[in-house]
């Protein structure tokens, strides 16, 4: 079986699994939300308004009919208009993504390297004072609540210091730069440790192996060992760990968003369910599942990449 | 007299525990001669492996280190070298090879790259394409059927056997003047294990490296070895050419090694008798007993043995270079 066979057959996988998911928004939504009259109309709206507005929305539909307009939009991405901005929602979401990438992507490059390298400093120096320093610090940040850390950034280095813009956002390259440039660092601080720790484990299972013990015996030094044997035997796990990580990416951060007024997905995410517009966290959700099938299948096919025992014969 | 390339003088391997020191290796003499194999044989913990690691400096530090004694390579001290300069050394003039040929290679990396990496490290004069080369040489050399597809293969793709003869075809690549083989044999089926000691020797024909065989396995000492020492506690109890120690061991630990050989008696083709053991346990390094290590299992053992005369040390027995550390030596 080779690589493209194996591809479209994990597709084929996530057919089932898309129309689960599905059903459960549909449930969730059509079933056990309350009636969206209550919320565009309000307490005192007529019968006949009801009726009118369920025509609308095409709730007086059959459930089938309803639960097969979800599935359709999950594959043409026509997600309808938003109830609280009457926008279209799929210009809402291109228009979302770029902010959100600008933040998610250096962050995910960023904090990705400083964890990684971090990891392989402190598996080098097992045991040593840098391991131990670094043991305190990666716990304290993992047990610093992210609010407390946003919030002291943006007095400190945002309004004290006056080195970083605090929140805003402004479109295009490079306009939007300083603006990225203080968030990016924060949430670095704040997932260094957990990603650290991990990484740090994973290495350890691999430094006491005996390929190691070879590749010292052939007289290479210590670096070499650790970013050539070392590091791509423990790419599996980090690898899955990154991965899982790009969906979220491009879904934005949820909170961070909202605390940098970043208009980004997060926010908008945010808003939706504020504002209990439907329309707009139903298509999140689909897009969410879709991003998280699809970042599986590149896990698995990357794992081919770096592991050459679990290359398809 | 052939060329001495190896000395090990008084070496002491020791390794920082919660209960205090211990000495892995206590006190190790011997010589390796180019084109010579010497075996060192023993139970396990019986310093076999340290005392390799020490020659390769890969003792890991802490806990462990070179307490005391002298490790001469060609008139020049290997211990506390600095490491870049061992680090020369290690793997082009004297290299290893491993008990776990199963996981001694990279997973992720093919057997060619393997090769390649160390001769890339140690003949920096050699392109890129002489490099490949020399690998497919190389395995052609260990004996590996159509090496230029194999070059291209991963580790799992390959039978332990073979795989041992990829460590072979590494540890060689660089013509080596010592090759220690730590348990080669051990971790293969009985068929496969003539085969890599055939082809070991044989290549020491062709090269003229030394050996250092460590083994737990007489028999294997028999058909490989020019010398042999027995180690017992971190110790040398009994040295000697391979056909002297076979046929008049003096030491009764070595006799007891023998004896423990299952044997076959050819013309009845009958077991001969139940198989020998030596009694009782190897003493913990943390509690070793006054006098000679072997005293509490040991079928010969008088006053003398109890720390009366003090440790019993390496001494000439009878017959040329046979020594042997027991104060009751047989024959």
């Amino acid at each position: 079986m080779n690589i493209y066979s194996y591809v479209l057959r994990r597709l084929l996988y996530t057919i089932p699994v898309l129309l689960g998911v599905c059903l459960i928004i549909f449930v969730l939504f059509n079933l056990v939300a309350p009636d969206p009259a209550f919320i565009l109309l309000g307490k005192h709206a007529t019968q006949i308004q009801i009726d009118q507005l369920h025509h609308e929305l095409g709730l007086d539909r059959s459930f089938i009919v309803q639960y097969f307009d979800i599935v359709k939009s999950s594959f043409t991405f026509d997600f309808g208009y938003s109830w609280a901005t009457k926008q279209n929602i799929y210009e809402m979401i291109k228009n979302g993504a770029g902010p959100s990438l600008s933040i998610t992507g250096p962050l995910f490059i960023i904090s990705n390297i400083v964890a990684i390298s971090l990891a392989l400093l402190v598996a080098f120096y097992r045991g040593k004072l840098i391991d131990k320093v670094m043991l305190i610090v990666s716990i304290g940040g993992m047990s610093i609540p992210s609010l407390a850390v946003v919030l002291f950034g943006q007095y400190y280095f945002g309004y004290k210091l006056g080195w970083f813009e605090i929140s805003g956002y402004e479109r295009g390259f490079p306009g939007f730069v300083p603006y990225v440039i203080l968030p990016v660092i924060l949430y670095t601080f704040i997932s260094f440790g957990a990603d650290t720790r991990f990484y740090r484990t994973v290495i350890l299972d691999e430094v006491y192996q005996d390929y190691v013990r070879t590749a010292r015996s052939k007289g290479l030094n210590e670096m070499v060992i650790m970013f050539k044997h070392v590091l791509k035997n423990s790419m599996i796990p980090i690898l899955t760990n990154i991965i899982i990580q790009i969906p979220t990416l491009i879904l934005g951060l949820l909170f961070a968003e909202s605390f940098f007024s970043i208009p980004g997905l997060g926010s908008m995410t945010i808003n939706a369910i504020n504002n209990s517009d439907f329309p707009v966290i139903k298509a999140m959700t689909i897009l969410s599942a879709l991003g998280f099938m699809l970042f599986g299948i590149i896990t698995d096919v990357a794992y081919t990449m770096v592991d050459p025992r679990m290359r398809l014969k | 007299m052939t060329e001495k390339i190896l000395e090990v003088k008084d070496l002491v391997v020791e390794f920082r525990t919660d209960r205090g020191a211990v000495k892995a290796v206590n006190g190790v003499n011997f010589d390796v001669f180019k084109g010579k194999t010497l075996g060192i044989v023993g139970e396990s913990g019986s310093g076999k492996s340290v005392t390799a690691l020490a020659i390769m400096g890969l003792i890991p530090n802490p806990p462990g280190r070179v307490a005391s004694g002298q490790i001469l390579f060609n008139g020049k001290s290997l211990v506390n070298m600095e490491p870049g300069e061992m680090r020369k050394i290690r793997g082009n003039k004297i290299a290893m090879i491993f008990q776990e040929p199963m996981t001694s290679l990279n997973p992720v990396f093919t057997i060619g790259n393997q090769i390649e990496e160390v001769i890339e490290l140690h003949q920096t004069h050699l392109s890129a394409s002489e490099r490949a080369a020399k690998a497919v040489d190389m395995l052609r050399l260990v004996g590996i059927p159509s090496p230029e597809k194999r070059v291209k293969e991963y580790p799992h793709q390959l039978s332990g056997g073979m795989r041992q003869r990829v460590m072979i075809a590494i540890a060689l690549s660089c013509e080596p003047d010592i090759l220690i083989a730590d348990e080669p044999t051990t971790a293969l089926d009985v068929t496969i294990q003539a085969q890599i000691l055939e082809l070991m020797k044989k290549l020491q024909k062709e090269l003229g490296m030394g050996i250092i065989l460590i083994t737990h396995d007489l028999g294997v000492v028999a058909e490989t070895c020019d010398t042999v020492s027995v180690m017992y506690c971190g110790q040398i109890v009994e040295s000697a050419d391979v056909k002297t120690l076979f046929n008049h061991p003096a030491h009764p630990y070595t006799k007891g090694l023998m004896d423990s050989i299952p044997s076959f008696d050819s013309t009845s083709g009958h077991r001969k008798e139940r198989l020998q053991t030596i009694e009782g346990m190897v003493p913990s390094l943390f509690n070793l007993p006054k006098g000679c290590n072997f005293q509490d299992r040991c079928s010969k053992v008088t006053d003398d043995c109890r720390g009366s005369q003090g440790d019993p040390v390496l001494k000439p027995s009878k017959g040329v270079d046979h020594n042997v550390a027991c104060f009751n030596p047989l024959n």
